[in-house]
């Protein structure tokens, strides 16, 4: 193994609320293949947005090449050697594949841009990379393992020292996977270093060569990875102490009607072929690792999104869902992770927001009934303690947490009997977030039913009376609250080649 | 997070600081124009004299208030108008249809594009600006071809099909004002007191999140254009009754000056945001500043500079608004 390349030592950072980084350490040497491994939001990549100088730590030192630096951004970064491969790919697809290898720093000749030279040039590092890519192609016509070859390419281009991918095999099939994998050992071989985040299990075993495991802000440890196993890195990875008690057996009877089915739904490559179903007054939690598919599967099922196929039943009746009308009419309501993109209209009042789904129930004549308008959105601010002046502030004014009550009050209101949370506390501060788990148990006690997509595994296991687990699009597996731990629910979130 | 909140005095709150600035922007510019031409420009009679020849811009400002509150725009009206003027006029004379039939006519011309307009928008998600500029084409090649680009004058006062004309001035009580009025009260409460305006404002504001409620936006969108084509279709009757002579291939003066009213009164180019009242004083401040253009000497083509500079500034004012309260 080479020498060091790379160290950060102690480095802190936290945004108002939250300590995302908590004097974590991390070493990368030449020429080798680092994982760096955590659940959602353990701090992987704000760290390595502190690194590339996209945000500013408040502590801690960072070593490069033995001087000490700091980046001010992504473009101090590259041309010191560190760049990004990202796991979305940000490419324009309408320009060929050297002009987005070279875009920002064309080659000219007088003021106009030398396209031959930069084919060549495409075609040189290509051929130093063995990758078979035509330089002058258009690149949304390649398929997205070539275009993440062309993101590597890209970061090589810069004479990069230090290589992070950041999730690179999202998007990828097996054989483009392999593909990618020859061109990091050729990396590794050039004693560039790298660092690998990944939640695929399985590769980490075959292209790293240590893991460093992260949790909740903080760094846990480093390992070997020939010397461990996949169960020591979830350990490390899930082994917090939990605040709450998480719950211990579900309160549903097991005979509790099913209020809603879902058989074999198919939207596309994030939802395939997911079936479960939803009794009668429980929480039934979606757990998973950040793009499983849980919020796909949400709105294909709330109809806000198109559905290849699949069958839904509500109340043993088949319902035919092909837009969001449809699905409140049948008493669902889905409470958007997005809640200022997708579940309020910030621009409008409280009471306007609370009415926005049964408008028709609040008409006098052809014209809106203010004053009934007016009492149940105070009844509502009163049952759900939001913290508002009055009905008539506007919804932007209000904090995060209260916000979402009044996405809850809004669907209340129009009495939907299946609610669908998706992330129902992200953003919410922590007192704030009990008041929101208050609220839902005494939903389900009132006999309301809820999907809660969450990724967190506390809240996961505090809420749900059962757990369905999704990964990559596939339900991966369900389990009574009696038997889930998180080792079991993380083995499940993450992939393993059979 | 705490929201810093100005104290606002009462009378202010209810009728709006926008408002109460149009207000005095009105009167002084009333004032100066009127000390600038010696006098001329002052006088009830000079006042109503002025406004029978802009009411019909007053219905398109109006009409295009509720396609930007949905967030859209409408760069067709003024050649709609003007379609409907000419198609309506020109089978009244060549083919002997009836007055109200044709006065009818006019009204559905505006309706039929409207639902054109809102159709493609709504439904087939081709972007307003698109639309209306193509629609705006169609109006004026329809209008054309039908007419065979000859200009068509409506009757006039003295005939007996020139009653028409009373919509607009009556043995001097104005009636087109009165109309106006009442016509924009009902706008006022179509927007604020009915389902109707609820949700075009709603979606204008935050369309993913209404039609995640369940609510069926693409038949609201389309309505904000049904009822902006119903209210060009209006325009029209006081344009024939103001100018009587209607010429094919023109008419796109009219959208600038039309949006200009509506934004000035502080409706939102990024939709969820608008005003009626607003609208009205917006379009009169309009409307009199090109009067006073031309009391003062100057030519029509100072207008339109004029009227151009004023959408921009309006416009920018609402987005630096904007900018300071994200």
């Amino acid at each position: 193994m080479g020498d060091i390349i790379l160290t950060m030592k102690g480095i802190d950072k936290s945004f108002p609320g939250v300590h995302a980084l908590d004097h974590v350490d991390l070493e990368v040497r030449k020429g080798e293949v680092l994982a760096l491994m955590g659940e959602n939001g353990a701090g992987k990549s704000t760290l390595m947005k502190v690194l590339t100088g996209i945000y500013k730590k408040d502590s801690g030192t960072i070593t490069y090449e033995g001087k000490e630096i700091e980046f001010k951004n992504t473009r101090e970064a590259q041309d010191a050697g560190i760049v990004i491969v990202h796991q979305e790919l940000n490419m324009l697809g309408h320009l060929t594949v050297a002009q987005n290898l070279f875009i920002g720093r064309e080659f000219k000749k007088g003021i106009r841009i030398d396209d031959r030279k930069m084919n060549e040039e495409a075609k040189k590092l290509f051929d130093r990379l063995n990758v078979d890519i035509d330089p002058t192609e258009t690149m949304s016509h390649l398929t997205v393992g070539k275009q993440q070859m062309c993101e590597i390419a890209k970061a090589v281009s810069f004479d990069a020292k230090v290589i992070i991918f950041d999730e690179p095999s999202a998007a990828l099939t097996e054989s483009e996977i392999e593909e990618m994998f020859k061109i990091i050992r050729d990396l590794k071989k050039k004693d560039i270093a790298m660092v690998y985040i990944s939640h695929r299990m399985d590769e980490i075993k075959v292209i790293t060569d240590r893991v460093t495991v992260m949790r909740d802000g903080a760094y846990v440890g480093t390992l070997i990875t020939e010397e461990c196993t996949k169960e020591d890195i979830i350990n490390m990875m899930v082994g917090r102490v939990i605040y709450e008690e998480p719950k211990t057996e579900s309160a549903v009877p097991k005979d509790a009607p099913v209020v809603l089915k879902v058989e074999h739904l198919n939207a596309g490559r994030m939802v395939q072929d997911v079936s479960f179903e939803l009794r009668k007054g429980e929480i039934l939690g979606f757990s998973g690792l950040m793009g499983a598919g849980r919020t796909e599967t949400a709105r294909a099922l709330f109809g806000a999104d198109p559905k290849e196929s699949g069958d839904i039943y509500v109340n043993g009746k088949k319902v035919t869902i092909n837009n969001p009308q449809d699905a409140v009419n049948c008493g669902i309501g889905y409470l958007s992770e997005d809640r200022k993109r997708y579940g309020i209209v910030v621009q409008k009042t409280v009471a306007e927001n609370t009415t926005m789904a049964s408008m028709q129930d609040f008409m006098n004549g052809i014209f809106i009934d203010k004053k009934k308008e007016t009492e149940i959105a105070d009844k509502y601010v009163e049952a759900l303690a939001t913290k508002t002046p009055g009905v008539d502030q506007l919804v932007v004014n209000l904090s995060g947490g209260n916000q979402q009550k009044v996405v809850i009050a809004k669907w209340l209101t129009r009495n939907s009997d299946i609610l669908i949370f998706d992330e129902p506390t992200r953003g919410i501060d922590v007192g704030a977030k009990n008041e929101i788990y208050k609220l839902m148990n005494k939903l389900v006690e009132e006999g309301k039913s809820i999907i809660m997509i969450s990724s967190e595994m506390t809240e996961i296991l505090r809420m749900s009376d059962r757990i369905v687990v999704m990964c990559e699009g596939k339900k991966t597996g369900e389990l009574d609250i009696s038997e889930a731990k998180q080792e079991t629910i993380m083995n499940l979130a993450t992939r393993e080649i059979e | 997070m705490k929201v810093e909140k100005i104290k606002q005095n009462a009378f202010v709150k209810k009728v709006g600081f926008n408002r109460i600035v149009l207000i005095f922007v009105l009167i002084l510019m009333y004032l100066a124009f009127g000390a600038l031409t010696g006098g001329s420009f002052f006088g009830v009679s000079r006042i109503t004299n002025t406004l029978n020849y802009v009411y019909f811009l007053g219905f398109l400002s109006l009409g295009v208030t509720f396609v930007i509150a949905t967030g859209g725009i409408d760069f067709s009206i003024g050649p709609v108008m003007y379609c409907c003027a000419l198609v309506s006029g020109y089978s009244l004379i060549t083919y002997g249809v009836p007055m109200t039939a044709s006065l009818i006519m006019s009204v559905l011309i505006g309706v039929v594009f409207g639902v054109f307009n809102g159709y493609l928008v709504a439904y087939w998600k081709v972007p307003p600006f698109i639309v209306s500029m193509a629609s705006m084409n169609i109006a004026k090649g329809i209008a054309a071809v039908f007419t065979k680009t000859q200009s068509v004058s409506w009757p006039q006062s003295s005939t007996a099909d020139g009653w028409y004309r009373n919509f607009v001035s009556m043995n001097g009580i104005p009636v087109g004002l009165i109309i106006f009025l009442a016509v924009s009260v009902i706008c006022a409460v179509v927007l604020n007191k009915t389902k109707w305006g609820r949700y075009i404002l709603c979606l204008g504001s935050n369309e993913e999140a209404v039609r995640l409620s369940g609510v069926n936006v693409k038949k609201w969108k389309m309505l904000a254009y049904i009822i902006c084509g119903t209210l060009v279709g209006i325009a029209s009757i006081f344009f024939v009754a103001a100018y009587t002579t209607v010429q094919p291939g023109y008419g796109d003066q009219y959208n600038n000056e039309a949006i200009a009213g509506c934004v000035m009164g502080g409706t939102s180019m990024v939709g969820g945001l608008a005003s009626i009242s607003g609208t009205v004083i917006g379009v009169i401040i309009i409307s009199l500043l090109q009067q006073g253009i031309l009391a003062l000497g100057f030519t029509k083509e100072y207008q339109y500079i004029i009227t151009g500079l004023i959408v921009i500034a309006a416009v920018y004012a609402d987005v630096s608004a904007r900018r300071r309260k994200n």
